[in-house]
């Protein structure tokens, strides 16, 4: 039930239409895991976090260098060497303490992985690399929750929202990874990916707008393009191809 | 047979900045090729010495990756090619 409190907070998304005081009780009773707290993560879980979804798992093992404080804004100079979740959860629970914030400071590996997102309805992928994004694509699918992919390289960004079954996973579109390297990136790019999927996020626990499902979003900022390439599921997908085609 | 081919960014100094360009091919490789007799250049772009595809890049036929053997794959008449950079960070 939404509290007085809550009703203040969140009016100014409640007055959307389709949203209302029913939107805002699904995003409360919504569990939400966000795979990765550095760049995307950081976006994803502050707008997650003020609009209200009930809980967030945020799982990342890492620790806070100087060196992630250009783009991973749940962060600054004094969290430098703690651990990323320690300092993430504080920053959220500051900005709303009505959320519950759960962290876990662990690495994302195929052993852990179905553990990690236990109870969770939706997988956020803010990873920094292709091998966990696979095991949770895989997770995603075998437990048949919605998974929302971000990615980001210098001013460019994708995104995508795959719904098992219906859409095409992300083995679908990436059959194969790409050589991990270090990236360059720059803040705002994800900024505006990470706002992309908290976007999605949002829209399909609500239930309003059109989903970026089976659309690849292409963002260039240099140019400032967005480019859409239509997805289809691929019928050899090692990952998908098992779920029935009728619910394409 | 003529296919419509999307250009990544990093790409279009080679097109005069145009994102989408036509080729003619019944392969990614020979819309590869014809590519190369309109923009020089952009086959050395897009692949090594070896004439194979840079793993950096990634070419889709309507929507579907073409991975692996990318250049021999097929295409027909009214496709859509589109080529991507992988893109990774978080």
């Amino acid at each position: 039930m939404t509290t007085g409190e809550e009703l203040r907070r969140y009016e100014r998304q409640m007055i959307i239409e389709g949203f209302g005081r029913e939107g805002q009780e699904r995003l409360k009773q919504t569990r939400v895991v966000v795979a990765g707290a550095g760049g995307l993560g950081s976006v994803v879980s502050i707008y997650l976090t003020v609009a209200g979804v009930g809980k967030i798992r945020l799982i990342d093992h890492d620790r806070v260098e100087l060196g992630n404080l250009n783009r991973q804004i749940l962060y600054g100079n004094r969290d430098i060497g703690r651990r990323k979740v320690d300092s993430a959860k504080e920053k959220l629970e500051s900005l709303n303490p009505e959320v519950k914030v759960e962290i876990v400071s662990e690495a994302i590996l195929e052993d852990n992985a179905f553990e990690l997102v236990d109870d969770c309805d939706l997988i956020v992928d803010a990873m920094d690399n292709f091998t966990t994004r696979y095991i949770l694509n895989k997770v995603a699918i075998n437990r048949d929750i919605p998974f929302f992919h971000g990615a980001v390289r210098g001013f460019e960004g994708r995104a995508t929202t795959i719904i098992p079954g219906q859409t095409a996973c992300l083995k679908c579109i990436y059959t194969r990874a790409p050589q991990p390297e270090p990236a360059p990136v720059v803040g705002v790019a994800p900024a505006v990916i990470g706002s992309i999927q908290a976007t999605e996020v949002v829209k399909y626990i609500v239930g309003i707008g059109d989903l970026l499902t089976n659309r690849l979003l292409i963002y260039d900022g240099l140019s400032l393009e967005f480019m859409e390439m239509k997805l289809k599921r691929r019928p050899d997908c090692e990952e998908c191809q098992h779920l029935t085609e009728g619910r394409e | 047979m003529s296919v419509r081919v999307r250009l990544h960014p990093c790409l279009r100094n080679f097109s005069d900045g145009r994102q989408e360009v036509e080729a003619v091919g019944q392969t990614i490789g020979e819309c590869i090729d014809d590519l190369e007799s309109k923009f020089p250049g952009i086959r050395q772009q897009l692949c090594d010495d070896g004439g194979k595809l840079l793993t950096k890049y990634d070419i889709h036929i309507n929507g579907r990756s073409s991975y692996p053997e990318e250049l021999a794959k097929p295409v027909k008449a009214g496709d859509e090619l589109t080529i991507l950079t992988f893109v990774a960070e978080g």
